[in-house]
């Protein structure tokens, strides 16, 4: 079978891919396309003079520095709490004895099964009546409680029993005597943890971090939610989608897709770095 | 070991939940300091947008003690951003609602009733329609602001080529003119639609199918707003009349008709007055094309009728200022002051018309378009007098959103007229009469 | 919740002393590591506690509640009312919108599945399989704002979609305005996106069975066709029954890309169980229905799940 060019093959990959990427590139050409230019029959792929004016518009009406820092600060609270508590909950799993632990892992396993939408509105509510909070009194009764602060956009994503799992996994595969010499250089746990078992499992860490960095960055359901109630915390998608224009969406396309650009951006250069780490860690995925 | 990264590991979550201890921002409350009252209303854009900061910017610099703060969304999430904000504890102080959601946020206690001298007045001045809009089981709710009564949008040029002299004035007319403009390009896409019909929101398609609905005499809702009188004869001649538009290829649904008309690409649609305040700078010198015709009616020498739809500035019960916010309503709507033209009129009643669009203070309006205004604007005034307000019970948005679904399946050909009007019926009484 | 965070460190804890009784230090180590223990695991056990038990708690309660306000207090228990008005006659929850749900993502694993094993199949053969890989991957990176509105563009009477079917001479289709192609219209654009971590979990499935298999069967004369079902196709079901699970949970709870593309119109032709639950909370205040209509979401997520767990292991068995 391998003595063959496999011309076919080549076909149904190429066509694949092709069919993957022109989306992507009309949203890079509509974002040059100039006004009228747009949504016209006859449909042209190419703009006629490559205009920067979209990009000017998208600047302009779009808070992006506001944008930016909100998408970027939740993004890496996430990712730094998703690492930390997955790494300390996954190195309790798989290398200490403790009553319980059965428990607990079968727990973590547990909570993957709960679909997201389930916690939509309860979670907005028990954030809205956190007590004590954005003037709330001791009941949870009274003011905004966290949809004050850009916590209310990372707190659904804190810890992740997918992560929690991963690690475990991953640290099971540890080396005892590496562990031990340590212990019996009179290391305590959090030393040997910090010390150790973080540098040891860099690999699967650096691919955790990486899932999660570009799901919280491209996250949009929440945000929206959070961002309704208090437009101080939209990030880059929610107020991307704002340069819509309702009545007339053909007019403000170009406008949109520039924004889209902008937005999209980071997380694809980041990827195209580090694609060898993402990759390996949806086909960890696959171990679930 | 190093402490100091421990304790950042463990520190983290905490600082993170502390973090967000800051009150909202509310203004500062120490005595001396001035009241800050936000008022979130849809006019995020264009000349509402500028229309609105002129009197408030006023009231700002003639009032020390109490500052308004506008703040805007779209209206296609108004409603959801009402309610979110509610839900968050960060509802505006002043409120400015589709009427139609009136049942549903007093409902949910949103909405603060108006004191009597302010009820008293609003029941004064306004004319019926409007009053009612506002009114939730006996309870006036706030002042009306914008009013929209539907017409017929017509493209002179249009229909002169089609040979028709002059807008159509009832139902047969309105078909045939419709299908005399209709023209299609060599693969079925639309180049001039005879009618256009809107699917873009519940606004707008439900609104033109109600605007049909009255000029026929029916009604969407019964009166006590328990069920749906949709499927008498008048509701079943009107989705009979937009089915046959669509099958005979003079309406196409798809096609957004707030673009195409504009760009000369539909002859007629049935729309609301503010439209005409986006049209004039969209279309430029092509506006002097753009005709605007009361809501056809079924047969010669019927009694006119359209519908009526509106806003209203109300207050919120989660205030902590309510009197201040009164305060600011009665001087933006009931306070005359005069015009540079020497007319008197409320301020809002002046911002409406400066941005092309029409409160329910008959008065005002007359006295405001009587000379040099949009004769377009005409037509819109004219029905004030005989358009009937949409229902605004607790169910009303959900009804609207039911009866826009099954219209687009009809248009759509997913459904035939009896089987629209029986779900209608079914899926409307299943939520109006919902015990709440 | 601050003060149960702060650390009562273990390490501040007295070591045991080195030569003191065997036994007692064990247990004293035991207790030690039980004590670390659960202090590593308390960031997560209490979000677990705070953000699942809690709102699921919750949110059973709104199920069974009448709550259409803001104010705590104003709950009303009264039982199964909201779950008998989303199924009663008239409601539109379970005609059209969990029907549309169920083929939202039957549609987009049918799909994904296809077009998944027919690439990966064909990956394997090739060079430069990083490339390919990169290629395919790029929708799952971006975001579905950015995914939603960049297809929605294309479906456009101007876009590229109409564009090329006028090129080739046909007719325009309204993709998204037409209610019988606008659900299929999101299907495809779902299925578009989850491709590449289709594919990926296949060609990983796929270099997991020994080359010498298909050598063997080579030999014995069979053709391509019937390697591919005969061998390939049984050794790849691990893999096959991991993306259609996956895929299907994303399909029956995913409303994002709706919201973006059509906000479940044109009427309800794309209107889904999650989206519906969005709006009448958050549009409607209705939080009692809404909740009670993530619970029958819940309840057809868990079935379609079991019930494929279910049919891959008989297959299994029969092979």
């Amino acid at each position: 079978m391998r003595r063959r060019f496999p011309w076919l093959s080549y076909l149904v990959v190429v066509a694949g891919a092709l069919l993957t990427v022109v989306p992507f590139l009309d949203m890079v050409m509509t974002s040059f396309k100039g006004p009228g230019e747009a949504g016209t029959l006859p449909y042209r792929f190419l703009p006629k003079a490559f205009a920067l004016s979209n990009y000017r518009a998208a600047i302009e009406q779009l808070d992006l520095p506001t944008l930016f820092r909100n998408s970027v600060v939740v993004t890496t609270v996430i990712t730094v709490s998703v690492l930390l508590t997955s790494s300390l909950a996954g190195y309790a799993l798989a290398r200490l004895r403790f009553p319980g632990r059965d428990l607990v892992f079968r727990l973590v396993l547990s909570t993957m099964m709960f679909p997201p939408f389930l916690f939509l509105i309860p979670r907005f509510l028990i954030l809205v009546h956190w007590p004590l909070a954005g003037g709330n009194d001791l009941l949870g009764r009274g003011g905004a409680g966290l949809t004050v602060s850009i916590v209310a956009l990372a707190v659904p994503f804190l810890v992740n029993g997918f992560g929690i799992f991963l690690t475990r996994q991953f640290m099971l595969s540890l080396p005892d005597e590496v562990l031990e010499a340590a212990r019996i250089d009179g290391a305590g746990e959090f030393t040997v943890w910090w010390r150790i078992v973080v540098p040891q499992t860099k690999p699967v860490l650096v691919t955790l971090g990486l899932l999660t960095f570009v799901d919280a960055w491209n996250e949009y359901i929440w945000a929206l939610l959070v961002s309704t109630a208090n437009p101080d915390l939209m990030t880059l998608p929610v107020g991307v989608q704002l340069l819509r224009d309702h009545v007339d969406p053909a007019r403000t396309m170009p406008v949109v897709m520039a924004g889209l650009v902008l937005s999209v951006l980071p997380v694809l250069v980041l990827f195209l770095l580090l694609q060898k780490h993402y990759i390996r860690g949806v086909m960890l995925s696959g171990l679930k | 070991m190093t402490p100091s990264r421990r304790h950042f590991a463990l520190a983290l979550p905490s600082a993170l939940l502390a973090a967000g201890c800051a009150a909202p921002h509310r203004g500062t409350g120490r005595p001396g300091d001035p009241i800050v009252l936000t008022l979130l209303s849809h006019y995020a854009s264009g000349t509402l947008h500028q229309a609105l900061k002129g009197p408030v910017d006023e009231w700002n610099a003639t009032h020390d003690r109490v500052k308004v703060r506008t703040k805007a969304v779209e209206f296609t999430d108004l409603l959801t951003t009402f309610m979110v904000r509610q839900a968050a504890g960060q509802g505006a102080d002043i409120l400015h609602p589709y009427c139609l959601w009136n049942g549903q946020l007093v409902r949910a206690g949103v909405l603060r009733p108006a004191p009597p001298e302010h009820a008293e007045r609003i029941r004064r001045d306004y004319g019926a329609a409007a009053v009612g809009a506002v009114t939730v089981d006996g309870t006036v709710y706030g002042y009306p602001t914008e009013a929209q009564t539907y017409a017929l949008y017509y493209n002179r040029r249009l229909l002169r080529e089609a040979g028709i002299a002059g807008p159509p004035a009832t139902w047969p007319e309105l078909e045939d003119a419709a299908y005399r403009t209709t023209r299609r390009d060599r693969y079925g896409n639309p180049l001039v639609q005879g009618f256009g019909l809107s699917a873009n929101d519940d606004a707008t398609t439900v609104g033109q199918t109600l605007a049909l609905l009255h000029a026929a005499g029916g009604r969407f809702v019964t009166p006590d707003g328990r069920s749906t009188a949709i499927d008498a004869p008048a509701g079943r001649a009107v989705l009979a009349l937009e089915h046959r538009l669509v099958t005979r290829g003079a309406s196409a649904p798809a096609v957004n008709v707030y673009q195409a008309f504009p760009s000369g690409r539909v002859a007629m649609v049935v729309g609301a007055g503010w439209w005409t305040g986006s049209l004039r700078p969209l279309m430029g010198g092509d506006y002097r094309d753009v005709g605007v015709a009361p809501v056809p009616v079924p047969a010669p020498g019927a009694r006119p009728a359209t519908l009526a739809t509106g806003f209203m500035l109300g207050v919120n019960t989660a205030s902590r200022h309510p009197r201040e916010a009164w305060e600011f309503l009665r001087w933006l709507n009931a306070d005359r002051v005069t015009a540079r033209n020497g007319t008197a009129a409320t301020r809002m009643s002046m911002l409406q018309v400066s941005a092309g669009s029409l409160t329910a203070r008959a008065d005002d309006m007359r006295a405001l378009l009587g000379t040099g205004a949009d004769p377009n604007l005409r037509p819109f005034l004219d029905a004030l007098d005989y358009a009937v307000p949409e229902p605004n019970g607790p169910g009303a948005a959900r009804a609207k959103t039911l009866l826009r679904k099954n219209i687009e399946a009809l248009w759509t050909g997913r459904s035939s007229v009896e089987e629209a009007l029986r779900t209608t019926r079914r899926q409307v009484d299943q939520e109006v009469s919902r015990p709440w | 919740m601050v003060n149960v965070l702060t650390p009562r460190s273990p390490e501040r804890a007295p070591d045991p002393l080195p030569g003191a009784p065997a036994g007692h230090g064990r247990r004293r180590g035991r207790h030690r590591e039980t004590v670390v223990a659960y202090l590593f695991l308390a960031p997560a056990l209490l979000f677990f506690a705070v953000f699942l038990l809690l709102p699921l708690g919750f949110a059973l309660l709104l199920s069974v509640s009448r709550w259409t306000g803001f104010d705590l207090g104003a709950i009303e228990p009264v039982g199964p009312d909201n779950f008998a008005a989303l199924l009663a006659d008239g409601s539109t929850f379970l005609v059209p919108v969990l029907t549309n749900t169920l083929l939202f993502a039957l549609g987009t694993v049918a799909l994904a599945l296809t077009g998944s094993v027919v690439v990966a199949t064909c990956v394997d053969r090739l060079r430069f399989q990083g490339l390919w890989r990169t290629l395919y991957f790029l929708p799952i990176v971006t975001t579905v704002v950015a995914v939603g509105n960049v297809w929605k563009y294309m479906y456009e009477p101007g876009g590229l979609a109409n564009g090329v079917l006028n090129a080739l001479g046909l007719g325009s289709v309204a993709f998204l305005q037409d209610p019988d192609t606008a659900l299929p219209s999101v299907v495809v654009v779902q299925a578009w996106a989850s491709l590449g971590s289709a594919i990926l979990v296949l060609t990983a499935g796929l270099k997991s069975i020994p080359a010498s298999y298909h050598e063997a069967a080579a030999l014995d004369g069979a053709g391509p066709g019937t390697v591919f079902r005969r061998i390939t196709l049984p050794l790849l079901r691990p893999s096959l029954l991991f993306v259609c699970v996956t895929q299907f949970l994303t399909g029956l709870q995913s409303f994002a890309l709706i919201t973006v593309m059509t906000r479940g119109g044109p009427g309800d032709a794309t209107n889904v169980a999650a989206l519906e639950m969005y709006r009448l909370a958050f549009d409607h205040g209705d939080w009692g229905t809404a909740s009670a209509a993530a619970f029958v979401l819940f309840a057809v997520v868990l079935v379609v799940t079991l019930a494929q767990l279910r049919v891959f292991r008989r297959a299994g068995e029969d092979a």
